[in-house]
Order: structure tokens, then sequence, then C-alpha cells
């Protein structure tokens, strides 16, 4: 059963909201898409689960409002005219996917694709997204990035590092790097310590370095799908052509892209080699001992599932594994995670529209993880590392925040 | 979006209503935007709300909504509607009762931030809440306590505690604990005009809250189950009882899921009861059999929960709509059947020794336990309910349609057998919607046992397509025909007992031929000004006359039946 399984005989870029008529307007107002599933509920304070109604307290910020929304904007019980505020109101969600995940469980219908797909209809209509995300679509036509940086950088954090150009020779592991940590200095650790992983462990990998394009998913969740397809197909091409048998990125936004968006596209041609997030490769070079930590550190720390590698793509357990292997790890789980894990705050262009929202939203989950006890927070996504990084460093208390590989790094001596 | 369509707007506070309102909540929590007020506006489980959104009727839409963050300021708002005279309905998570019925501009007062637990008593055993917080939240609290609450509904999160005081609070396992009305120690309200009341001892000097009754007449009996029309839930006291399963729930066995694998039947398979429950499960050969089994388990003594599903388990057993039409059809579930929901909360021993009645009981009533031997893939297939009886964990997958509406008559047992002929007689009439409660088992209805056996509520209900319009009159016509059905046959009264709502009020001789003329005295005492939640459960003279005809025609109808006059 399919996650896309409303209209099977679309493909997911090609739905409007016609395609969930009946799924809007059976919206059981059951408010499953707020709350933390039942049965995971621990405490009265982190018994909710959608960043957005959380801090505004109404409706339209919800799965299920946006779904009467969708069906009043369908029916045209109103126009953008009547109703301006409703691009604020779909573009103020992370697209974690929380609402969509407890109604699937119980009303079996699809908040989150109809908020994308309401984006999409007001991208259409030249409504949407967000002035702020105008620069970043312009940036991605014109750069293949969202970051409007030149393509000639997008390679510096590789420089001295002994890894193949893909356009050259072919690699058994593509290492597909995404956007975020090629243009950002303050992640390039994340992309040097894959890259030394990956080599430390005798893995052939190779890079596209300048020739690399965006994934698509910055547009795609904001709705842009035309720039979103075109984008994909690009590199659909470019990656089958390095002859790359494995591809591996750490980004969770490229990931969910590759291996279920772009298969979600009509007439584009299939990725020939098999995706994995790095978390999920590193685990297995550990279980096949060419990872061996060795290096204890004691650390007590907690994982932060980002949205688009949990929730969407259901990786839970691979850094969870990773993590308990390293010797001094003490691994303490914060209330909500997993399917019912609180985002960071920073996806689906929250974080360029929202900026406030986006922290207060990481605020909230740094203290559940404080609550823990922990002294860090570890991460695999360079977004959720930007949006908890930045409300840390305002918060000056103590809590750490690492990418997984750099406790990796540490752990394996290579650091 | 190109095709023009009949828009649907709604009416706007004056100005200055707008501008005390914003003055009292800040500017961050009104709202009048066209797109919010839209999410305030339909209901889910009741087919004339979604009639009205097909005809596009603008009075389904309040003009703004407001969000007070303390008692002050809700008692601020109210004041202010009682001065400009603007209708206002309190509002949870909107279920049920939501929208406006008239035509007057309204105002939505959201409660979602008043969302604290304030304290657990674990002296005197009882939690105080604020108005939006849920069983979820309560349980998780209380649980770390060795308490809980005595029951959670299957829409752990969805049901706020002070919703379920204003309608209603059915459990699974209101067999021991009874109904959630029966588990409230006190409430706090903001009435009508403005003024707080308190009930219980908490209103006595220095008391305590610890006891439901006040010092002489209390008026708790009179907002129970009031749908807000006496004033609105600000605090909530509720009883707590022993807790033996443990501080939390354990991780279930089958891990989570994604959302790429949702629906993997791997989420089927959820775990055995939680340490100290165990839930059994009986299957008899017809309904006579089912209910005189249900009656001795009720007078036996034992068990804290005792139901029977029908074909509902179909909807709450399956993970998709497929399988929940496949399993109606071929009626895997069996037609005749009932749960019993043991514990062990006075000893370690109490479940073995239950079970051994239970099983006497069965054995006498011609039914069978389902096992290992007898139907494993049917009692695999119930797993949901193992923990589900006590906090929702995987159940509550309905189909894609909507719950219209619902017969929901209390009584005896022995009624179950009237509701349900004539529920297959009205099937017959009607024809079926879709999948119904019948789905193929003809005539079983759900049976809940509550307090003990003393009376048990028996439901029905329609699950038409919401996009169908004429399909969703035809089962409202159910719904009328039901009602007509209850007052014929004598059964309880529809929408429960403890519900009292026009135009049930004055459907039932029980209470007194003129009991909704009463109650209208009483709203009047209470609401000077006709702005408390206009059109629930107490309607003015003005507000019965804009009701529709044809339901006006079905009230008279049952009033004759009962030998009362017409009301007009």
């Amino acid at each position: 059963m399919s996650y896309y399984d409303i209209k099977p005989e679309k493909k997911f870029f090609e739905k409007e909201l016609a395609d969930y008529r009946d799924s809007i307007w059976g919206c059981a107002r059951c408010n499953w898409c707020q709350n933390h599933w039942g049965w995971n509920v621990k405490s009265a304070e982190y018994s909710e689960v959608c960043p957005a109604f959380h801090e505004y307290r109404i409706f339209p910020y919800s799965g299920m409002g946006k779904m009467h929304i969708a069906r009043a904007l369908l029916e045209g019980d109103f126009d953008y005219e009547d109703a301006p505020e409703v691009v604020k109101f779909i573009y103020t969600c992370t697209t974690c996917g929380a609402c969509e995940m407890n109604c699937q469980r119980l009303q079996d219908k699809e908040p989150l694709q109809v908020n994308e797909t309401l984006r999409a209809q007001l991208v259409r209509d030249g409504v949407g997204p967000m002035p702020e995300h105008k620069a970043l679509i312009k940036s991605v036509k014109n750069y293949d990035n969202p970051w409007m940086q030149p393509r000639t950088q997008r390679d510096r954090w590789a420089k001295k590092l002994p890894i193949k150009d893909a356009n050259k020779d072919r690699a058994e592991v593509l290492f597909f790097v995404g956007c975020t940590s090629a243009f950002d200095n303050t992640l390039w650790h994340i992309t040097q310590n894959t890259a030394h992983i990956l080599l430390h462990a005798g893995v052939d990998i190779g890079i596209l370095g300048k020739e690399e394009l965006c994934c698509g998913s910055p547009v795609a969740r904001i709705g842009d799908r035309d720039t979103f397809m075109s984008l994909a197909k690009r590199n659909i091409e470019r990656l089958n052509d390095t002859g790359a048998s494995e591809i591996v990125t750490f980004c969770p936004g490229c990931y969910r892209s590759l291996t279920h968006d772009y298969p979600q596209i009509s007439n584009a041609p299939s990725l020939r080699a098999k995706v994995y997030h790095s978390s999920q490769y590193f685990d297995r070079l550990v279980a096949e001992k060419r990872l061996v930590f060795t290096n204890s550190e004691p650390l007590r720390a907690t994982w932060h599932d980002p949205c688009h590698l949990g929730r969407h793509c259901g990786i839970y357990e691979e850094p969870r594994r990773l993590l308990r292997a390293m010797p001094g790890m003490e691994l303490v789980e914060m209330e909500r995670i997993k399917d019912q894990s609180w985002c960071c705050g920073g996806g689906g262009g929250v974080r360029t529209a929202f900026r406030d929202f986006a922290q207060k939203t990481a605020v909230k989950r740094i203290g559940e993880a404080k609550k823990t006890g922990a002294s860090a927070i570890v991460t695999a996504c360079p977004f959720c590392e930007q949006n908890l990084g930045e409300a840390i460093d305002k918060m000056s208390d103590g809590m750490k925040l690492y990418d997984l590989t750099q406790l990796m790094v540490r752990a394996l001596g290579i650091g | 979006m190109s095709e023009m369509k009949k828009k649907v707007l709604q009416k706007k506070l004056p100005r200055p209503v707008y501008a005390a309102l914003k003055n009292v909540v800040g500017e961050q929590w009104i709202y009048e935007q066209r797109s919010v007020v839209e999410t305030y506006s339909k209901m889910s489980i009741e087919g004339a709300s979604f009639l009205k959104k097909h005809e596009k009727d603008p009075h389904v839409l309040p003009a703004c909504a407001v969000l007070p963050g303390s008692i002050d300021e809700v008692q601020a708002i109210v004041k202010i509607c009682n001065r400009y005279a603007v209708p206002f309905i309190p509002f949870t998570n909107g279920q049920v009762f939501c929208n406006p019925t008239n035509q007057e501009p309204t105002l939505i007062i959201h409660l979602s931030r008043m969302n604290r637990v304030v304290s657990i008593d674990t002296q005197n055993m009882s939690a105080t809440l604020e108005p939006y917080v849920d069983y979820a939240q309560l349980q998780a609290e209380a649980m770390k306590r060795g308490l809980w609450n005595g029951g959670t509904p299957l829409a752990t999160t969805l049901c706020k505690l002070s919703s379920q005081f204003a309608f209603a609070g059915l459990w699974q396992t209101d067999l021991k604990y009874g109904l959630f009305n029966r588990n409230i120690v006190s409430v706090k309200m903001v009435l009508p005009d403005g003024d707080i009341l308190e009930t219980g001892s908490r209103c006595m000097p220095r008391a305590g809250d610890f006891w439901e009754y006040g010092p002489g007449p209390d008026l708790m009996g009179l907002q129970r189950s009031g749908l807000g029309t006496n004033g609105i839930v600000v605090e909530i006291t509720v009883k707590l009882h022993a807790w033996t399963g443990g501080e939390s729930f354990p991780e279930l066995p089958a891990g989570r899921p994604s959302l790429v694998d949702v629906h993997d039947e791997k989420y089927d398979n959820p775990p055995e009861p939680l340490k100290n429950h165990k839930l059994l499960w009986a299957e008899f050969k017809d309904f006579e059999s089912q209910l005189g089994a249900m009656r001795e388990i009720c007078h036996s003594g034992v068990a804290i929960g005792l139901n029977a599903t029908g074909v509902y388990s179909a909807f709450y057993c399956s993970p998709t709509q497929d399988i929940t039409i496949k399993r109606c059809k071929e009626h895997f579930f069996p037609d005749w059947n009932c749960y019993v929901i043991l514990t062990n909360t006075t000893s370690d021993k109490q479940i073995a020794y239950e079970e051994q009645v239970i099983q006497q009981i069965v054995a006498e009533a011609g039914g069978t336990l389902l096992s290992s031997e007898h139907k494993p893939e049917v009692l695999e297939a119930l797993r949901p309910w193992n923990y589900d009886c006590i906090r929702h964990v995987h159940g509550y997958r309905m189909n894609r349609k909507f719950y219209a509406n619902a017969w929901l008559p209390v009584g005896p047992l022995d009624s179950a057998l009237t509701v349900s002929r004539e529920w297959k007689k009205a099937l017959d009439m009607f024809g079926e919607l879709d999948i119904t409660d019948r789905g193929g088992a003809d005539d079983t209805p759900f049976v809940y046992a509550l307090q003990r056996g003393h009376f048990c509520l028996f439901e029905t209900d329609n699950y038409p397509d919401p996009v169908l319009p004429d399909e969703i009159r035809r089962a409202m016509g159910f719904g009328i025909y039901g009602a007509a059905v209850v007052a014929k046959n004598n059964l309880g009264p529809q929408l429960m007992a403890f519900v009292n709502v026009e135009p049930f009020t004055s459907m039932f001789p029980e209470a007194g031929p003129n009991a909704h003329l009463f109650m209208r005295k009483i709203r009047k005492v209470f609401d000077p000004n006709s702005v408390a939640a206009p059109g629930r459960q107490v309607f003015t003279e003005e507000e019965w006359q804009q009701f529709p005809s044809d339901v006006k025609d079905a009230v008279n109808k049952m009033r004759e039946l009962n030998g009362m006059a017409a009301v007009h």
C-alpha cells in the first residue's frame, strides 16, 4: 500500500486539489493532526506534534484547518481576494508530516499532501510562494542551488581531499553532497567528515563537484513543481551518466527527493543507482566491520530525528545503532521521537519565510532535549543543524549540538 | 479555479465589538479572516452541517474567533457579548456542535490556549484541569502517580474533558467506573452573563476540592451535559482511580511506522494486553444469547469493561478502507460478540479468578471464547483492542466516508433487541448507505454496558459519502426515523440520557410534557440576553421558529405518539 494511494493512476506531482476532494470533504476533525499519537504521550507538556498549531493555537495552522481551507477553495466558497491570509497559513508549515502520519493511521487521509498541493496551486495561480521564497526559486533556476552561490564554489569544501571527480572517473559510490552543506562553510564539517569516514572505510567515492545540481527539494516543498520536475529530470540523467551503483547523501531532503519524490514524476527515467542516507551506509559499514569505533569519549546525548529522514523515509534505527555502538556514548531518548518526533522548525521553507516561528519551534525541541538530562543533541540534517544551532547559540546554556559524523570521526579516531 | 462558483462570506462583528474584544485578548488572539472562520464552521459528524456546506449556507460561518488565555479573559469576553448582544459558542476541538445555527454574527471562543494540567491531588485522588486538556495528557500525568481517570474514550487526544462535561463521556471501562459525568468533582464556569460559578465542595470556604456536592442546592446538575448553554467550563476537577499498569506505556514491538510504510501489515500486529489487564472475546450464536451473557456478566460484578462492537470492529481493526469493506462483506468478525476487560486492581489473582467466571457464563449462554483453538485469525485481527480499551494505540481506522449520525438510545440490555429489529427495518426502508453498522451483519448494534449494567447504550451509525448531498439527506432520514422509533418503542432518549438536548427534551414525557418550557425559563435566568451557544440545548421561541419545518414535524409526530400536544 503506497503513501500516494489516492488516485494512484496519477503521480503525486501531477495531482491537483480536485484529486483529494473526497478526502478533504471527509476530514473528521479528530484533531490527531495536532496531537502526539495517544499511546506515546508521556507528559502533558509534550503532547502536541504540530509546531504551527502549537505556536498559533488556531485551526488554519493545523492539518485539519488546511483540509477545511482546501475544501472551501476547491468549491469556490472564497478566493484569494477574500482571504489573502491563506498564503501565510499554507506556508507556515514545516512539512514535517506529523499530521499526515497520524491521519494515515486513523482516517487514511492526506493533510500534508493536500497542503503541498495547495502550495502548488498558489504558485500556479501567482499568489504563492511567500516573497522570501522567490529569491530561492530564482537562485535554483539561475545557479542550480537555492543559496545564490556560483556553481564554481560548490566543491570548495573538497579541496585537498582524495575524492574522484565522478564527471570524469567512474566511482563505485557517488557522494551526493547537496547544496546547503556544500555552500555554507559553517556546515563543511558534515561534508568533510562524511567523505573522511567513507574514505577511511575504503569506499571508492566520487563527487560531481561543480556539476552537481540541487536535488529540487526546496522548490518542491514550496510548491514550484515545474522547477522541481525539470531539475529532477536533469539530475536523474546526470546521476545515471556517472555509472555509480550506489549514491550516498547525508542530507535528508536530498535523500527524500531521490528516493521518494523522483519516482512521483511522470515520464522521468528511473535512477539506476541505489540511494542510501549516510547513516544507513555507515551502519552497513559498521556491520561489515569496515568501520570500528575505538575511541571512547563519555557523552550523554539524545537523537533528534530529522523529519525528512525519520517520519518521511523511515530511517529511525540506523543512526541510533551507530550512536549506541560508540564507546562512552549514553543515548537517552526525548519524549517525542521517531514517527512522533517534534520538528526542528526549519523545514518546508519556514526558516526562510518565518524565522521567529522556526526558532521558537527549535527552542521547544531543545527544552525537550534538556529534560532528558542530555548534554548534547545529535542529528544528521544540515537544516536541523542550522535551525537548532542558531537557537542553541542564542540560549547559551551549555547544550551542545553535533552532527552524527562529528561523533563518528571522534569515535573512529580520524578527527 | 477558473470556474465561477457562488461565494460564501460571513457577516462581520460590529467594529466596536471587535475593538472591545481585541482590547481583551490582544491583536494576536483575535481573528476574523475568511479562511480562519472556515475552519470553525463545519462539524465532522453531523449530516446537516455537511448539507449546509453543499448548499452554501453562510449562516454556518462564525464572524470571528477569539482565544482567551485566562479565566479573566473569558469573563471579559462574555460580558462584551452580553453588552452588545453577540451570540458566542465555546469551542475546543469542534468535532460536535461547533458551527453557528442562527443568522446573527457569532463569536467563537476557542479555548486552545487554556491547556494546562493545573494540579494533581494524590491524597484526594483528583486532577484539576484547564478546559483544553485532553485524556492523553491527563492519563500521562496521572499514571506517573499510580492513578488514572478510570477510562479513556477511543479518541484519546481528541476528547477534552471539559467538552465531555458539556456533552457526554463514554468510555470502554464504563462498566466499573461509570460515565465521565459521574466522575466529576467540581467545575468552575463562566456563566452566560459573565459571572463565575463554582460547584461542589470547592465553593465552601477552605473546604477544598474533594466532594461533588456543595452546601445546599448545587448547580452541577444543571450544567452537566449543557452543551455550553448555561456557561463555559474554565476549570474542571475530575476523580482519579487506582492504576496498576505502570508509569508509562512500553514501546510497541512492531516499532514505529513512517509515511512510506504506515500501512505495512506489521503495524497491524499490536501487542498483548498491558500488564495487569486482559481482554476476552466471546462469540455467540445469536443476539439473544449474546445479551443474556452480557446481563449475567453485569450481575456477576466482575470486569471493568463490557461492550459488544458488532461490525464496528471491521472499521476499527482494519488498516485500510479496502480491508474494512472486505471484512464487512465476508462477516470476518462474529456478528454476535462481546468483549470483557479484566484487571488486577485488587490482587494479582483477580484476572485469573474473573476469567473463570466469564468462561462459565459464556459457556452457559452457548457462546465460545475466541482463542488459539477457536478462530485465532479473528482474535489476532482484534488485537488493536487489547490496549485501546485503556488508551488509544491502533484503532479508529474509519473508512473514508464520514459519520453522519447515529441512533443512540439507552435502556436496559433487552432494549437492544428492539433497536436491532427497528434498525433492520430502517435499513430495508431507506436502503443501506455504503457500509453501515449493518455491514452484512444485518442488525448488530454496538452495545455498551454502563454502570455495572444498570443501563446500556446501543449505537448504530451511518456513513454516507460526504460529497454526495443526496446520500447525506438519506442518512439524515435514518436519523429522524430513528428518533421516532425510539419514542414509539419507549426506548431511552436518543443521544444518551445525559444529553438533554432540544428537540429531544420535547419528545419524552418522562421529564414532564413541558420540560422544554421549564428549561427555557432556566435558560432565561442564566442567559438573560440569549447569547450563550444559541440553538443548542435549549431554544428560545425565536430559535425554535427558525427550525426547518421537517424537523418540527418530526418532533410533533413524536409528541403525538406519546400523547403530548404539538409544539408550535
